[in-house]
């Protein structure tokens, strides 16, 4: 377990570096400057702030400075907000994207589950129907027209919830159910189809047969058995999340770092899209090395170590 | 994954939510004073350092948390700031300033010594201004800006504690306008000198010498707050207690923010302004910022032509534009200067300086000179690309556009929308046939807007190029600087120059279309820059 962690560990490093190095070319590839008064300087004035900020010097050195500032934990200072350091511009502002996030995983899945489950032990009633119509409503209704309509029927008509802002945790309710909307309909039609399997097969025939409970026969053998599959989507799903709220993250006025990612890339703040790239592959990398561990610890028969070879 | 672990994982962050919010949260406005203003921005304060700021929304809250040697008033009127009076020499090169006596928040004094700190500073090319620019007429700016002198070598030279002395290079009619803007205001060298780096960077790491100061900010926070400054001279007459700004991006929301009181003015756009035109509390604010058409005249003989250049502007119903297309509080425009920033004895610039005939839709005109204009670049028809923003303004208008140009037959537009940089980089490289471009002023005067079109100028990127309105610039800034008669027929000149030639295409002036409570009085509003004065506002009740 120890080498494999090594191994995945300098995988990652190697990944973000590579990452590191293919966005910063690219990005330098972008029109325009990072100065956010380009409008009004002249070429000549811009050559001078250039200078300042060493911008004028060659890319591939700007590359190595970066690097070098980079090791050290120096990702320099944003563009947009001018003068604050890009690490602080990132910490201050991921918090609450996180939690949100988060949040919306860990309820989305868990409710999925539950909604999922019921549907395959009740398979073809109404309670099935009906899980199916909220998986397809969940999946094919977007967040940000969800969230509008959470803002408007339960915060702006009903006034259970606030309309926006942050503040405590009542302001997470609306964001948390419009982001958490996806995945629980993609866990629940996973856990559905999945569960569908598992119930008619043998194992679960002969653990009925031995005379087991009905919720024992459900609980430690279905649905153990049907959320290992669901290890593979969650990963993808939280990194949609991750990368995804920053609409609802608008719609809520929430201060995350979504929209800053998009507005960095869209005004060539330099020392931002690294950063923010840097943090997004890092924890891409993060997420895929635990499902991978996960999947291990849940089910013994899938061997991360490779002993086979 | 076990439900067991699911559940802890679950109430792991139900327990991390509670402690993340309760450390987010900072400002309640549960004790809400009835002096309490609550504004809205959709974006982020990003800087509050005078030198390096160079956005609107960090203008506005400098505008209110500072002063500079005069203030903006109604109608952009300079008024006595921490200068009490100022008098001009005759040439118009030197301003002498009497200081009052006043405080910064920290209790020290303000001193002439703290406005020669600030504007030395802004010039010095160590601090990389993107605004060091607007000192040009100060003398030796520019040479320090370019490294050529040294920084002690500006023209600003404090006598005693109260005295700021300012040499200009010529004479400038429109400094006291620049003198009471963000970029000039003071800053306290042993304050900037003690937080380094830091200055500016939050609420705690800087002073205050306006109205208000600010008491929530932590640099990257989408909500901040003003609080009235004690120590600010006029302090007496500063009513709000306090002003929480909050940002909210998207229209909808701030919209039902407002109507959910949260907010005591909101920006209204997209379909909002139309919804809510009737209102009693929709109010219009006009920018000192012009849309206009550049056409590439380096790219071929079509677009040198005088002609076709005319019956493209004739061609566009600029009204329909406004009133049927953007509906957001914007107006057609009557000419390059944008109507409502500079008057002279009541009068506007534009009811001097406007051409009807260059800026009103007469197709059949249009499609006349058209047809003469290809005829004479022995043409049968003739395709262009119209550049714009990918903005949803800059969408709405290349499409209009599109569409009216197409009337004049034998023509082909396509559009092209690109995100705002890279629009900018080929306009200024001449990669284009036409392009909506736009321009803010950053002082109340008109040549803020007609400096750009003289040859050769970087920002002239049609390269359309008139001896006459070379003169007509140069003598406005020149020999008839401190002639304020002569100046302004200058500038009135330029401005018919170029719309009779149609060097450009103006279509329409920006507007900001606002809901705002009745309730909220004394608001002061002006078009250039820094935009908002909170300092005479009231909630009556």
């Amino acid at each position: 377990m120890a080498k494999y962690l090594a191994k995945r560990i300098f995988y990652l490093i190697l990944t973000l570096f590579i990452v590191i190095t293919v966005t910063f070319f690219l990005m330098k590839l972008l029109p325009g400057t990072p100065l956010t008064n380009q409008a009004k300087l002249s070429k000549s004035q811009i050559a001078l702030i250039y200078e300042q900020y060493g911008l004028n010097k060659p890319v591939w050195q700007q590359y190595l400075l970066y690097l070098a500032g980079a090791v050290k934990g120096d990702f320099g200072t944003s563009f947009q907000f001018s003068d604050q350091p890009v690490s602080y511009l990132i910490s201050s502002r991921i918090g609450p994207s996180l939690q949100i996030g988060l949040q919306a995983m860990v309820v989305g899945v868990v409710i999925g589950i539950i909604v999922g489950a019921f549907g395959a032990m009740k398979q073809n009633t109404w309670v099935d129907s009906t899980t199916t119509v909220v998986s397809i409503l969940g999946i094919s209704i977007p967040s940000f027209v969800l969230a509008v309509l959470l803002q408007y029927y339960l915060g702006l008509k009903a006034g259970w919830f606030p309309i926006a802002e942050w503040g405590g945790f009542i302001y997470t309710v609306l964001p948390t159910l419009a982001l958490g909307a996806q995945p629980l309909a993609e866990s629940a039609r996973f856990v559905r189809t999945e569960m569908v399997d598992v119930l008619s097969s043998d194992y679960i025939e002969l653990a009925k047969a031995k005379g087991l409970s009905k919720t024992g026969v459900i609980f430690h053998h279905a649905l153990r058995n049907s959320l290992i599959p669901l290890i593979t989507i969650v990963g993808p799903l939280a990194v949609n999340i991750m990368t995804g709220s920053m609409v609802v993250e608008n719609i809520f006025s929430i201060p995350g770092i979504g929209e800053q990612f998009v507005k960095s890339v869209l005004t060539n703040d330099y020392p931002t899209i690294m950063g923010l790239t840097i943090v997004y592959s890092f924890m891409l990398c993060v997420v895929l090395l635990f499902t991978d561990i996960l999947y291990g610890i849940v089910d013994p028969r899938i061997r991360i170590t490779g002993k086979a070879n | 994954m076990k439900i067991n672990s699911a559940v802890k994982l679950g109430t792991v962050a139900l327990f991390s939510a509670v402690f993340l919010a309760a450390c987010g949260s900072s400002s309640s406005s549960s004790e809400a004073d009835k002096q309490t203003l609550n504004w809205m921005e959709s974006s982020a304060l990003p800087s509050m350092d005078a030198s390096t700021a160079t956005d609107v929304v960090s203008g506005e809250t400098m505008n209110n948390t500072g002063e500079g040697l005069l203030r903006f008033g109604k109608n952009s009127k300079t008024l006595p700031g921490v200068a009490k009076s100022y008098s001009k020499s005759k040439d118009g090169k030197t301003y002498t300033f009497n200081l009052r006596k006043s405080k910064w928040s920290n209790g020290k004094p303000v001193t002439a010594k703290d406005f020669v700190y600030a504007w030395q500073r802004t010039v010095n090319p160590k601090t990389a201004s993107q605004y060091a620019y607007m000192y040009a007429q100060v003398k030796n700016a520019n040479a320090i800006i370019a490294k050529k002198k040294p920084v002690s070598s500006l023209g600003i030279k404090a006598e005693g504690n109260y005295k700021v002395v300012v040499t200009l290079t010529q004479a400038t009619s429109y400094f006291p306008a620049l003198v009471a803007s963000p970029m000039f205001f003071p800053q306290s060298q042993s304050v900037v000198e003690k937080y380094g780096k830091k200055y500016a960077t939050t609420a705690q790491d800087n002073v205050y010498n306006g109205p208000f100061k600010l008491t929530y900010w932590t640099g990257t926070s989408d909500n901040w707050t003003m609080s009235k400054n004690a120590s600010y001279w006029n302090a007496k007459n500063v009513k709000l207690k306090k002003i929480n700004v909050k940002t909210i991006k998207d229209p909808q929301t701030a919209l039902s923010q407002y109507q959910s009181g949260k907010l005591d003015a909101t920006y209204l756009s997209g379909q909002q302004p139309k919804n809510y035109k009737h209102s009693k509390q929709y109010v219009e604010r006009k920018s000192a910022s012009t849309f206009y058409i550049e056409m590439n005249e380096k790219k071929d003989t079509m677009m040198k032509n005088k002609k076709a250049r005319q019956a493209l502007s004739l061609a566009i119903d600029r009204k329909q534009f406004v009133n049927k297309v953007l509906q957001d509080g914007s107006t057609a425009a009557d000419g390059l200067v944008s109507t409502g920033l500079a008057t002279k004895n009541g009068k506007d610039f534009n009811d001097d300086a406007a051409v009807p005939s260059a800026t009103t839709q007469d197709l059949t005109k249009a499609k006349k000179l058209w047809k003469e204009a290809l005829k004479e670049t022995g043409r049968s028809n003739y395709s262009l690309t119209l550049l714009a923003d990918d903005t949803p303004a800059g969408k709405n208008s290349a499409e209009f556009v599109q569409s009216q140009w197409a009337k004049l037959g034998n023509i082909k537009v396509t559009n092209s929308n690109l995100p705002f940089k890279t629009r900018l980089s080929r306009s200024q490289n001449g990669q284009f046939d036409a392009v909506i471009s736009a321009w803010g002023a950053d002082f109340p005067d008109p040549i803020s807007f007609l400096s750009l079109f003289t040859s050769g100028n970087s920002y002239n990127n049609g390269k359309w190029s008139s001896s006459a309105y070379d003169k007509y610039v140069k003598a406005a800034s020149g020999k008839d600087a401190n002639n304020a008669d002569a100046r302004w027929n200058d500038m009135v000149n330029a401005q018919k120059t170029i719309l009779n030639d149609q060097g450009i295409i103006p279509v329409y002036q920006q507007g900001k279309a606002q809901l705002v409570k009745s309730d909220v009085k004394g608001l002061i509003y002006f078009p250039t820059g820094a935009n908002w004065d909170f300092s005479k506002a009231y909630i009556s009740k």
